[in-house]
């Protein structure tokens, strides 16, 4: 089963960091990546990019508005997700709770959906 | 270069869809999936079962603390996402345009960060 882990940071106290500390996140977070594509845990992770690079899209009546910034103002922001696959729940806890940024922010946990063609259900 | 697309929905407005328009909706948007796939767009995409499926963890002082439910809480929820190649954000705009949902919800799209060891 999949499950989605979206991490949540205060971006600025991100960007307060020294150099030798945001390094250091890094190196702990790719590692803990490395361990999780070698237990089989890790389908895809990134990190992204700020807030301030995002653009909101609409499509209403035909038309695209699109505007700057995210879809929702919060105190915290998305700052990278995982895509594991884990046996259940309390598994997927489990491998959220290692998240380097679990410490520093936010981890929510949220199972996938499979989505099947109308043609698929028998 | 590599964006994540964000699909926000009202979870009760989905809910409250007849079967079939719903079906409809889930078909349109796998037919998306096959298309950005042709395209070259397509790098993985999942639906999410709703929010209330969530569980939010914090890790402080070494102990794990885990409660109920997204951690954002706002009108529109996350419904699922796709991460997609582009050349720049206004391809990546263009691409998550043309996803059928995005004529009922919102679509957030961001750059991913290339993180590399220190």
């Amino acid at each position: 089963m999949k499950y989605v882990c979206l991490v949540y940071l205060v971006e600025n106290d991100m960007s307060a960091m020294t150099k030798k500390e945001a390094d250091a996140c890094t190196d702990e977070s790719l590692a803990y990546d490395d361990a999780l594509r070698r237990a089989g845990h890790l389908v895809v992770a990134h990190a992204l990019q700020p807030v301030e690079s995002a653009t909101t899209v609409r499509v209403r009546n035909g038309k695209l508005f699109a505007t700057d910034g995210p879809f929702a103002e919060t105190k915290e922001q998305l700052g990278g997700f995982l895509l594991i696959e884990a046996r259940d729940l309390n598994e997927a806890i489990q491998v959220a709770a290692k998240i380097p940024m679990a410490s520093r922010g936010s981890i929510e946990v949220r199972p996938i959906r499979e989505l099947r063609l109308s043609g698929e259900y028998a | 270069m590599k964006f994540l697309f964000m699909i926000y929905h009202d979870e009760t407005m989905m809910d409250a869809l007849p079967k079939k328009e719903m079906q409809g909706l889930i078909d349109s948007a796998l037919e998306y999936d096959e298309e950005i796939k042709k395209s070259g767009h397509y790098v993985v995409s999942n639906a999410l079962q709703s929010s209330r499926t969530a569980r939010t963890i914090r890790v402080r002082g070494g102990t794990v603390s885990t409660t109920d439910g997204p951690f954002v809480e706002t009108k529109e929820q996350l419904g699922g996402f796709f991460l997609i190649e582009a050349k720049d954000i206004d391809e990546a705009c263009a691409v998550a345009s043309r996803f059928p949902p995005a004529r009922i919800g919102i679509i957030e799209v961001r750059p991913v960060w290339e993180l590399a060891h220190s």
